[in-house]
């Protein structure tokens, strides 16, 4: 296919993401949206920090809760790309009852979904922005809770790097829940929150993997989250004891796996999709 | 009234039948809805263990887990159902039919407490076994009453949201979203909420899920009996003297509204 027609496909769909997402609510409205679930999110584990502090008998490590702080903020990438891919089969096949006019037209289907995952990215980028300077002025303004990240010393770079490999891992999951929307109906709802809180559990968002039991840590260890987010810690937080190559290398190598299962199961499932008649499947609309 | 009492009746029966029916048809729903909040939970009590927290806050993290499958019930199966019908196109027939639109509500109420406390119980079980929670469990009946309390005022306030929720298309969908996390934090789901500062905590006063989960905890985690829990008590019952008439009425308001402004039945909004 013409570079041309992907990258007006890419851009057509975040526009119609976009506007989807968008436009049942006037900009403020939206804006507070975005903001608020993901910082009561924050705002949870962050009270279970100073809960944590009131009754510990020691002085709580405030580098807890910078793990916890950047975990949980940087976590949004995940349930908005995973929530965003989940639902946009069921929506535009069986809600809207757009997907086979999507799938006539010159565009690729997958590169729709992909622009619609981008879309989700942005609007993942918008809301971890806002939760973080609201999270940074409620827990050090107004809490007096320290948060060790200098702010001025952040690795660009590598946190750039991390945030593109981690994205592109976390679209191909997103199209692997594709695949499986397409061949089934009205699971899309719990799909992405089965991923969502088993990387949520296992990736090390919010508490480190060391403390759960051996199995968990080899699903931990299995995770490209796991990776993504210690690399990310090491550019925001500056943290020495991570081997940021070794993580990096690993990121790369799990990201190429799920890449590989990404791209297999959705090209499996609309093979099967077109061979059964699924793409224009009704569900209860 | 008699006539009409028992049409109601019969409404909810079915209403209540349907959404038995619905709720456990698919396997895969019933496995999601016990494993999910399992994995929040647990990510939730790893916290408390990593900061080396009383291992009383455990048992307060599933609690809060359990008594949230309850809230996410009344949102998504209450509130939002309207917004369901309306774009399958059901909501004209219960319109339509000679019931109260309260009966409609109740059978669903009825029948999503069915359905969520088979969930709710696993999600109990499961964290307890699994995270070897302590309980200290001296007045079961007090328990069960603020519990039940809790679970009526939820309902009510489901049904004052059904109304609400009645005349919109994605707002309804984005509202109830948002009415997840916040009220999750709100309400002390995962820590006590009178950790909050004393604004916030007059915040949560307004959420009847923050005075049922806290008088829960103080009985079946930290043993304390009636004595101790009775202004929780107070407060359910004052909340659902307050929400059943005001739902009634929302309702009945919002129908107004809606048939003036042409907005029952339209889809796709």
């Amino acid at each position: 296919m013409a570079i041309g027609t992907v990258l007006r496909t890419i851009k057509q769909a975040i526009w119609l993401g976009w506007k989807v997402e968008t436009n049942w609510a006037d900009p403020l409205i939206f804006a507070i949206y975005y903001l608020i679930r993901p910082l009561a999110g924050l705002l949870i584990v962050g009270f279970i920090f100073v809960v944590s502090s009131v009754v510990a008998t020691a002085p709580l490590d405030p580098s807890y809760f910078a793990f916890m702080f950047v975990g949980n903020g940087f976590f949004i990438y995940v349930s908005q790309i995973m929530m965003s891919m989940s639902m946009l089969i069921h929506d535009d096949r069986a809600h809207y009852e757009v997907l086979k006019h999507i799938y006539l037209s010159p565009g690729s289907l997958a590169w729709y979904i992909f622009g619609r995952a981008l879309n989700g990215v942005m609007n993942a980028s918008v809301s971890l922005l806002l939760t973080f300077g609201f999270g940074v002025l409620i827990f050090q303004g107004l809490l007096g809770v320290q948060i060790p990240i200098d702010w001025f010393g952040i690795n660009f770079p590598v946190l750039a790097l991390s945030l593109v490999l981690g994205i592109v891992c976390f679209i191909a999951m997103g199209f692997m829940l594709c695949a499986i929307n397409i061949m089934t109906s009205r699971v899309q709802f719990m799909l992405s929150e089965y991923v969502s809180g088993i990387l949520y559990l296992f990736g090390g968002v919010v508490f480190h993997p060391e403390i759960l039991p051996s199995w968990g840590q080899a699903i931990s260890n299995a995770l490209p989250i796991t990776y993504f987010l210690r690399i990310v810690r090491f550019a925001l937080l500056g943290q020495t004891s991570i081997t940021v190559e070794l993580n990096l290398l690993y990121l790369i190598l799990t990201m190429m796996a799920t890449i590989a299962v990404g791209v297999i199961s959705f090209k499996i499932a609309m093979y099967k999709a077109r061979k059964d008649g699924l793409i224009d499947k009704k569900e209860e609309y | 009234m008699r006539e009409q009492l028992v049409h109601d009746l019969r409404a909810a029966y079915a209403r209540l039948w349907v959404r038995i029916k619905g709720g456990n048809r698919e396997p895969e729903w019933l496995i999601a809805e016990m494993i999910i909040p399992v994995l929040t939970l647990s990510a939730y009590i790893y916290i408390y263990k990593m900061l080396k927290a009383p291992p009383e806050f455990a048992g307060f993290v599933i609690i809060g887990g359990t008594m949230v499958a309850f809230w996410t019930n009344v949102l998504w199966n209450m509130s939002a159902q309207f917004y369901w019908e309306k774009e399958t196109g059901t909501l004209e027939v219960y319109f339509v039919a000679p019931i109260s639109r309260m009966a409609i509500l109740f059978g669903m109420a009825l029948g999503g407490f069915v359905n969520t406390t088979l969930r709710a119980i696993t999600v109990l079980l499961a964290g307890i076994l699994i995270f070897q929670v302590p309980l200290t469990l001296n007045e079961p009946l007090t328990a069960l009453l603020l519990f039940f309390l809790t679970i009526i005022a939820l309902y009510a306030l489901g049904m004052l949201f059904a109304s609400l929720f009645l005349m919109y298309g994605r707002e309804a969908w984005h509202t109830a979203n948002l009415l997840q996390e916040p009220v999750h934090f709100l309400s002390g789901s995962y820590f006590p909420y009178t950790y909050l500062p004393f604004l916030v905590q007059l915040l949560s006063s307004m959420i009847p899920l923050t005075f049922g989960l806290d008088g829960i905890r103080r009985v079946i985690i930290m043993g304390q009996g009636i004595g101790s829990v009775w202004p929780n008590i107070v407060a359910l019952v004052i909340f659902i003297l307050i929400l059943l008439p005001l739902a009634k009425f929302a309702l009945s308001y919002m129908e107004n509204l809606g048939k003036k402004e042409g907005r029952l039945t339209l889809r796709w909004q």
